[in-house]
């Protein structure tokens, strides 16, 4: 252990240091809201060991759909646009402690829920929010449909939708399969052990990590799947759950490794990278807003979120999350992030009494202007 | 008027002490107290007992030492015990668990979120002590939690339990010591409330940010939420950071006297085995009328120190300053100060009985109180350095020995 020698606290150094601390601590870019999981005001949020949010997708309409995990699984729509502003518990699902996934389809919404031996698949119609909760409102709550197990036995990995072709595709502990949102009908695709995320490449393609450092790759277009379709870069991929971010523009997906070495894939020129490497590990959901830039979590305990910028191939650490509108609150640990109607971003806590987090992110200076100063 | 004799004790023996946070009984009867160091690099807190023979302090250990994290390291020093003397009664044993802020000895301040995962400077963890207070020996140590401070603690002696609240993380957190395992029992919000309080259901109760009753059950194994917030101004306030600050039981244990930690600090009662949620009544609040445009520091408006004494009144420290408008205090008083209050638990008659002064600075800012075996009050002050405690002599009419039992078990 090294021996320091103690800091003058009238000195220069010191107050420079200072500053430089507080101004690496918290969210250095942007604004984050923290919403609770209610309609603040008209009714009672999520129980706190119901609220982890672990699963969000959002709907064409931009309203965000989300699944909690802990000691009950609840399904919850929100929306923040406009005239609304509320989260609405779709209701609490009994002998289910945790939400993978969720993913909207054109009408229903598909939540994959885990027990204590096997994941089921929930069905429940898309809930479109009252337009103005200023004034006057109402809500019904849905029937949610338990279409059964989705493998008998095996717990429930992740999933993810191809919403026009009205398909969800899910990864148990065993397999993969796909099954049709209108009908329920299930389709076992192939016998593969589900580790990490799922992703939908550029071309409509659906990926996810196979043995030998591989991704295997499905083709909802002719029916194939391969195996070990794609070579994984170098890197570490097997030491943590893989994540994925999906420009919502392009299709480029981002992933990173164990060793938080962030990469980018099109199915066209398939993986680029390492193109940058985050500040900690591991990391922990992403999401691309519409001009482009990545934004993640990073680190155990109190997570920290990241930039990376495309145009100048950049990863910046952007902090802690913290909130000031809405709820005062500090946000440690994130389960899911989705891209929203406007560019924000939304972050699901997975904590005690988990917020929405939205994150509106800094508007980038332009490069430079036509205009004569004035 | 009845005299109540003050008396100030600085912590010469520490003079960078910005801070006494905890005050207690310990299980002996005598009056343990932290000198702690939360502003300065590389510093730490020393342990204090009050001497009744000498009529002076006793400085027992200096805890980097006990705990082998030396204030020097590099890291986030071992630098105060926050709220977190908890009395053992059966075998005389006081455990006390360290809380972080003090910076590295060579930065000038700490962020416990920005050097969470700098394992050169981050917070080695919470110290957990046993210190035998009948051979004044340290028996054993622990890390309570791992990279984050103890904010407040709470013995369940017939458990073998101790609860803490994190900081940063807002954790409670259960450590069996028999086992010596530790539990992570849920993230309860952002402001740490500054005191467990249990009762006979063996139910841990504090609050959250929102000013809500948060109870941990061990039957259902559940932190679960009051229906109501607790009372606050509605004037000014929503309810938010309206956490308990101090909390102290009744002699008989059937009522909790609390306080709230935001400006104008409310005054409540909490009858915690009535109905489902307890009964709380508002007693009011304990500071005067202020500008409530302005977000008065609640280093100046402040109450604290609530301590039941032998005469079975409830007495705490309520501060008072000067306000041009509000309290032009006529000339002699000084510009803040920290009033003793009485309080009759049976009328609910509110009574002054004297003022802390310390001769150098203002003492408007009174953590904790607590009664010693012989019947004397004993208060932590935070303030200008070196910080130290009051003793205040009761009246003789109103003292009685070994009163100081049923003795509080949490900080």
């Amino acid at each position: 252990m090294t021996k320091r020698k103690r800091i003058d606290l009238g000195s220069e150094e010191a107050r420079r240091l200072a500053k430089e601390i507080w101004d690496r601590t918290f969210l250095s870019e942007g604004t984050m809201v923290a919403f609770p999981l209610c309609f603040p005001g008209a009714s009672a949020p999520i129980p706190p060991d119901e609220s982890h949010i672990t699963a969000l997708d959002v709907a064409s309409d931009g309203t965000i759909y989300g699944g909690t995990s802990g000691r009950r699984v609840h399904l919850f729509a929100g929306a923040f646009h406009q005239a609304t502003g509320a989260v609405f518990d779709l209701g609490g699902v009994e002998d289910a402690t945790g939400c993978p996934a969720i993913c909207c389809g054109t009408e229903h919404i598909v939540a994959c829920v885990n027990g204590q031996s096997e994941g089921r698949l929930l069905r429940c119609p898309l809930q479109p929010l009252p337009r103005d909760l200023i004034q006057e409102w109402g809500f019904s709550r849905p029937r949610i449909e338990d279409l059964g197990p989705a493998v008998a036995g095996e717990k429930i990995v992740d999933a993810v939708a191809l919403r026009e072709k009205g398909v969800i595709f899910i990864a148990t502990e065993g397999h993969l399969l796909a099954m049709e949102i209108a009908s329920g009908e299930k389709k076992i695709l192939g016998e593969i052990p589900g580790f990490g995320c799922l992703a939908i490449g550029s071309q409509g393609s659906v990926f996810g990590l196979d043995e030998g450092e591989s991704l295997w790759r499905y083709r909802p277009q002719d029916g194939s799947l391969e195996r070990s379709s794609l070579p994984l870069p170098e890197g570490d991929w097997y030491r943590c759950p893989l994540r994925w971010a999906r420009d919502p523009i392009e299709g480029i997906l981002y992933t990173a490794d164990g060793d938080g070495r962030l990469f980018a894939f099109a199915e066209e020129y398939g993986f680029t990278g390492p193109i940058g490497r985050t500040p900690l590990t591991p990391i922990g959901p992403m999401a691309v807003t519409f001009d482009g830039r990545l934004f993640g979590t990073c680190g155990d305990g109190i997570a920290q979120f990241f930039c990376y910028n495309p145009e100048s191939g950049f990863v910046k650490s952007l902090g802690v999350a913290v909130s000031t509108i809405e709820r005062r609150r500090y946000g440690y640990a994130f389960g899911d992030a989705v891209t929203g109607r406007y560019g924000q971003l939304f972050f699901g806590e997975d904590d005690d009494g988990g917020h929405i987090w939205i994150y509106f992110p800094s508007i980038l200076p332009r490069a430079s202007s036509s205009r004569n100063p004035i | 008027m009845e005299t109540y004799v003050v008396r100030w004790y600085p912590f010469t023996e520490h003079p960078n002490s910005d801070s006494c946070w905890s005050l207690s009984t310990g299980p002996d009867g005598r009056i343990y107290a932290a000198a702690c160091c939360e502003h300065l690099p590389g510093e730490t807190v020393k342990v204090v007992r009050y001497d009744e023979h000498s009529d002076s302090l006793d400085y027992l250990f200096d805890v980097d030492e006990v705990v082998e994290d030396p204030r020097d390291s590099g890291r986030a020093t071992q630098c105060k015990i926050h709220y977190s003397f908890a009395p053992s009664i059966h075998d005389g044993i006081l455990y006390m668990a360290t809380h972080l802020s003090g910076p590295p000895i060579d930065l000038p301040l700490y962020s416990p979120w920005g050097m969470w995962h700098d394992e050169e400077r981050c917070f080695r963890g919470s110290a957990l002590i046993a210190f035998d207070t009948k051979t004044d020996t340290v028996l054993w140590w622990d890390t309570l939690i791992p990279k984050e401070g103890c904010r407040c603690l709470l013995h369940d002696e017939e458990r073998g339990l101790l609860y803490a609240l994190s900081y940063p993380r807002d954790h409670l957190i259960s450590y069996d010591l028999n086992s010596r395992e530790r539990r992570d029992i849920a993230r309860i919000g952002s402001i740490n409330s500054q005191v467990l309080f249990l009762d006979r259901y063996h139910r841990v109760w504090t609050t959250r940010d929102d000013g809500r009753i948060v109870r941990y059950d061990p039957e259902k194994d559940r932190v679960e939420l009051s229906p109501y917030i607790l009372p606050h101004n509605p004037a000014f306030q929503t309810g938010w950071h309206s956490v308990l600050y101090d909390a102290v039981s009744s002699p008989d244990g059937e009522a909790i006297y609390a306080v709230t930690w935001i400006a104008q600090p409310r005054l409540i009662r909490i009858w915690p085995h009535e109905g489902e949620w307890g009964r709380v009544e508002d007693l009011g609040p304990t500071t005067q009328d202020r500008d409530p445009t302005i977000p008065y520091s609640t280093f100046l408006d402040h109450c604290g120190g609530l301590t039941f004494a032998p005469d079975g009144c409830l007495y705490f420290v309520a501060s008072r300053w000067h306000d041009p408008i509000y309290n032009p205090m006529p000339e002699g008083y000084r510009e803040r100060e920290g009033v003793l209050w009485r309080l009759d638990p049976e009328t609910l008659e509110r009574e002054e009985v004297t003022v802390l002064r310390r001769p150098d600075a203002f003492s408007q800012y009174v953590s904790r109180g607590a009664v010693d075996h012989n019947g004397d009050l004993f208060f932590g002050h935070v303030g200008q350095r070196p910080v130290g405690l009051f003793k205040v002599e009761m009246p003789q009419d109103r003292k009685k020995e070994d009163i100081h039992l049923p003795i509080r078990m949490w900080g």
